[in-house]
């Protein structure tokens, strides 16, 4: 089974237990309070996932590692590449 | 170690990314089991907007990335006509 049938089937099945809950296909005795909380949590999961992922984004920008050498040096080697290739007669934009 | 403004920038993230995280939570899992009348209840927006924003939010955000790829494949066709 491909990794799409799995994430569907997944989902698939999440989502087929809150319709169930929501809509009372099912003989469960939920009080209004967790009914309420059920009716909200695929939107809330979807929330999650976006707070993680921006939160996730962030760090990783945050504390990525410059090579302020590394930079400064393939400065340089891309000039020296663009004066050779000026030289044989390529133009670059 | 990121250069100043990155590191600002990433942080500020985070922080922005906890922030709605906490009041989405409060929001959508926490209030259902407050009385109706605890002064909490002023500091949020009736229920039904928890589902509403994010969905307009998210209309919008895809509407936006959906054209900036547009506009991008359109600039790339009108220069290979022109070239």
């Amino acid at each position: 089974m491909t990794k799409l049938l799995q994430w569907l089937l997944g989902v698939g099945l999440l989502l087929g237990t809150w319709a169930c809950l929501v809509w009372d296909l099912v003989p469960a005795q939920l009080t209004p309070q967790w009914k309420e909380v059920v009716w909200v949590a695929p939107m809330y999961l979807l929330m999650s996932f976006a707070c993680y992922s921006l939160a996730t984004i962030g760090y990783r920008v945050a504390t990525f590692n410059d090579c302020e050498d590394a930079a400064k040096e393939l400065q340089q080697e891309i000039e020296e590449a663009r004066r050779d290739l000026a030289k044989k007669g390529l133009k670059l934009s | 170690m990121a250069t100043g403004s990155d590191q600002a920038v990433g942080m500020a993230m985070v922080a922005l990314s906890a922030l709605i995280f906490t009041y989405y939570t409060v929001w959508a899992v926490v209030l259902p089991f407050v009385d109706d009348d605890h002064i909490v209840h002023q500091y949020f927006l009736p229920r039904p907007y928890a589902v509403i924003i994010p969905t307009v939010a998210g209309v919008v955000a895809l509407s936006a990335i959906g054209s900036f790829f547009g506009y991008v494949m359109l600039q790339d066709k009108m220069k290979k006509k022109t070239k």
